[in-house]
């Protein structure tokens, strides 16, 4: 089978395209940047790759208004890099930002580590413009900040994984940049871990992500060794930020961790690496898995993961984001065979102790005989219902949302 | 045989169909309709489930209703039905500190919510100026907004999942961290069209270490508009920013004595929340940028009890213009928040060509406006005149890239309205949305979607 790839300058265009594949039965792969192809199943059918790339303009950005408007095939980057040439941004918190594209973070309902203090993606869009699977084009919102006219439907796209439409345009509330970035970089002592998040996620100022790493070798701070290390990033004033340090240090010395290394230069590239590890892939051998879920219990989830990979004799990277409370492990192996038999032994138990458990990288051969959604969530059959009354031929992206969505 | 079977479902004290208890749920702060056919008021979820289910099978709609308190005509029963009302359903079901979180019933008073959760260090962000009295349930249906949306969002960015009762009396469940389609943030604000919510998750906020409130009185409020576009402008984005003007200034110095100039032509009243460290450099800069602007006097609060008595003041602003005028009608408008100048100048032509009196107060930060018309409902031509001054107002802010309501909702009364915002494919694409929740159109009948034969699909 061939795929025959599509890539639409115009929404017109690409209205058209996916009007006709409607008509004529194709299956059609939505792809952005291809950044986040780790998450959900393969495809189950693929007639047309429909690549978003193409719409790749930044339609507005009213600075005084804190709002923009932009197509979905803009990256991240270009996008941060227009929002910040007049101070502003906006916290996507995307991986792989220079290829990764804002309609294809939006689809995904990516979500970063910077949340805890500035909101999920989906509370920064204010506006969509998208194309159904008839090749209806439709809007919701606006360009202000507060709208109750009419159903907010960018909530339903977001995060949909295109199997109701297709994004083509997105608007957001921007936010000032804050004035200074520190990554404080630290490596916990054995037995510390539990102590060090019970103190830093007490501290009075926040701070914008907080990450603990075990594995994920070299990611972070370029140094190889599986012992944990936390990234702690804050972003604000000068003097906010210096008191956040003092206050930090002084956490880190009740939780009995000894040294912590300050990188200013360079802080948001450091704290863009440890975005990128969360998908990073090793090959065709490992699979990376995400629980969302109470801080509380984030940690704990997280070390069920890795207990059981180890008893599966998986190798793990395991990073923990407890002001949000996501728990992410990578599991991998040395060898491709063997990973192969593992992760299938592995993914069929994990469900029984982390049931929220979702793949967001790794192997796409071995995924699509993995329960890569995990648990069918409560509402499914109105999910299921949604999905027939907006794409009743199945076109759009079909298989790779949960449940046959 | 209806009465009778809600009564033997929930018992009979929580079944009200006396008429002068049903005149008190024929309307809501917006309008009146005709009264419901009965009132209920459920226990539990479970109580709320089996309403429904007699309603489906006697084919009468369903409207939830929180306090009443909506400005739009949500709750207003306009084919009579059943009012399910929420009084009952008040409780905080559980307070998880730890994890920020609490789950509440949807009867449960906004401010409430905040009490209980302040020796936590906690309290919860979306408040409605009507926030003494208006629900969490009622704040949902309408995503209702208020003067800190500015930096912490409306009600939808605060709902961490739903507990639903749908059309049909079952019940079930939506929550930010299941997979699959935002279920939550697409029920937030469907004003009740979609299902009823049984109760929800809230995510609470950690209350801030230091805030602020400061006043700036200006000539007229284009200038206080402009200052505002400034202050965000430069990087510094307040909790707060909300204008009045003279009119309704001298009106709440009348009835609550808050410390505003009265011979102002606007005030512009400044909130910041957070870090200590921030306080002064921030103010320095918010007192720069006014001044720079024309503000003719600045003033900060000292303590508590006078950012209190300030923002009493402003909570109780659309209360205080009820001594002045027999009627208001409040239009609920958005614009992108530099065309504030021009929307304002629009509000005060729409009055003028209909001879009627209009007071300001509004959400400048987020460029949402509150035009109080004032008249007297028993003059035909002042109630004419109310209603082409607000059709303009909903007009120009169109025209100026805006939107016809920022936090108040649709309702009833602005479903017509709904069309010269949204093209019918628009609209049939949210209509494919409420097939699927609600098809026979039992749930809130009448609200949010145009009537108009085009739109046949829609309603």
């Amino acid at each position: 089978m061939t795929l025959e790839r599509v890539v639409p300058a115009s929404v017109a265009e690409l209205r058209e395209t996916i009007a006709a594949c409607d008509r004529r039965g194709a299956a059609i792969v939505v792809q952005g940047g291809n950044t986040l192809r780790g998450m959900g199943f393969p495809p189950t059918r693929a007639d047309v790759e429909l690549v978003t790339t193409g719409l790749d303009r930044v339609v507005a950005h009213e600075v005084r208004d804190l709002t923009c408007a932009v197509q979905a095939g803009v990256t991240i980057a270009a996008l941060g890099e227009a929002l910040a040439a007049a101070g502003q941004f906006v916290p996507l918190d995307a991986p792989a930002r220079r290829t990764a594209t804002v309609g294809g973070t939006m689809a995904a309902g990516w979500l970063g580590p910077r949340r805890h203090r500035y909101g999920r993606v989906r509370d920064y869009a204010i506006g969509s413009e998208v194309v159904l699977a008839d090749g209806t084009v439709a809007h919701a919102g606006g360009m202000v900040v507060k709208n109750v006219t009419g159903y907010d439907m960018s909530k339903l796209y977001i995060g949909s994984f295109g199997t109701l439409g297709v994004l083509t345009q997105l608007n957001f509330k921007t936010l000032p940049l804050p004035a200074t970035a520190r990554v404080v970089l630290a490596r916990l002592p054995e037995g510390s871990r539990t102590r060090a998040i019970a103190h830093l996620t007490n501290l009075a100022i926040a701070p914008a992500a907080l990450l603990c790493v075990e594995g994920y070798r070299k990611a972070i701070d370029g140094e190889d060794g599986v012992d944990g290390r936390l990234c702690i990033f804050f972003e604000g004033s000068e003097a906010l930020v210096e008191r956040a340090t003092r206050d930090l240090r002084s956490a880190l010395g009740r939780a009995g961790v000894p040294e912590a290394t300050i990188v200013d230069a360079g802080a948001r590239e450091t704290f863009q690496r440890a975005l990128d590890a969360t998908i990073a892939n090793v090959a065709e051998r490992s699979v990376t898995y995400r629980s969302l879920g109470t801080p509380e219990s984030a940690e704990t989830r997280s070390l069920a993961m890795r207990d059981l990979a180890n008893r599966h004799e998986l190798f793990t990277d395991v990073l923990i984001d407890p002001l949000n409370g996501d728990a992410i492990v990578r599991v991998s192996e040395r060898d491709t065979l063997a990973f192969a038999a593992r992760i299938e032994r592995f993914d069929d138990v994990l469900h029984e102790i982390v049931p929220n458990a979702v793949v967001i990288a790794g192997a796409a051969p071995m995924r699509a005989s993995l329960r890569v959604w995990g648990e069918d969530p409560p509402a499914l059959a109105r999910m299921r219902a949604i999905k027939t009354r907006f794409d009743p031929h199945n076109t759009l992206n079909p298989g790779r949302f949960l449940a046959g969505l | 045989m209806l009465e009778q079977r809600l009564i033997d479902a929930i018992g009979p004290d929580a079944v009200k169909t006396a008429p002068e208890d049903l005149a008190v749920y024929a309307f809501d702060a917006y309008s009146e309709g005709p009264p419901p056919a009965a009132v209920v008021l459920p226990a539990s979820t479970r109580d709320v489930a089996a309403v429904v289910k007699i309603a489906r099978d006697c084919g009468e709609p369903i409207v939830a209703r929180g306090a009443g308190t909506g400005l739009c005509g949500a709750a207003v029963p306009t084919q009579g039905g059943i009012v399910v009302s929420f009084a009952r359903m008040n409780r905080v079901l559980e307070i998880d500190a730890r994890n920020r979180r609490a789950r509440v019933q949807p009867g449960l008073i906004n401010l409430e919510l905040s009490k209980r959760v302040a020796a936590n260090g906690l309290f919860y962000a979306p408040d409605p100026s009507s926030q003494k009295i208006s629900t969490i349930g009622g704040n949902i249906g309408t995503n209702a907004g208020g003067p800190h949306c500015l930096s912490y969002g409306t009600t939808v960015n605060h709902i961490l999942g739903l507990e639903i009762i749908d059309d049909s009396g079952e019940v079930f469940t939506t929550s930010l961290d299941d997979p699959g389609y935002d279920l939550t943030g697409t029920l937030v604000g469907s004003e009740g069209t979609l299902g009823i919510v049984g109760s929800a998750w809230v995510r609470l906020l950690r209350a801030p270490e230091s805030t602020r409130v400061w006043l700036a009185a200006f000539g007229d409020v284009e200038s206080a508009s402009e200052a505002v576009s400034a202050i965000v402008g430069a990087g510094i984005v307040p909790t707060a920013l909300e204008i009045m003007d003279a009119v309704i200034t001298q009106a709440v110095e009348t009835a609550f004595h808050a410390g505003y100039p009265t011979d102002a032509g606007a005030v512009l009243l400044i909130e910041n929340a957070g870090f200590e460290d921030d306080m002064a450099y921030a103010e320095r800069e918010i007192e720069r940028i006014v001044k720079s602007h024309g503000a003719i006097s600045w003033r900060s609060a000292r303590n508590a009890a006078e950012r209190e008595a300030l923002w009493a003041g402003r909570k109780g602003a659309a209360g205080a213009v009820g001594q002045i005028a027999p009627n208001y009608y409040i239009q609920d408008v958005c614009v992108p928040r530099t065309k504030l100048p021009q929307a304002l100048r629009a509000v005060t032509h729409a009055a003028r060509s209909n001879g009627i009196e209009v007071g300001n107060v509004f959400h400048a930060g987020d460029g949402n406006l509150h035009p109080l018309l004032m008249y007297d409902k028993r003059d035909a031509r002042q109630v004419g005149a109310v209603i082409e001054a607000g059709n303009e107002i909903l007009g120009a802010a169109i025209d100026l890239g805006g939107t016809i309501s920022g936090e108040h909702g649709i309702g009833f009364e602005k479903r017509e309205t709904l069309t010269r915002v949204f093209t019918t494919d628009d609209l049939a694409t949210m209509a494919r949305v409420r097939d699927v929740f609600d098809p026979r159109r039992m749930l809130n009948p009448e609200k949010i979607f145009p009537s108009g034969a085009s739109c046949a699909e829609v309603r």
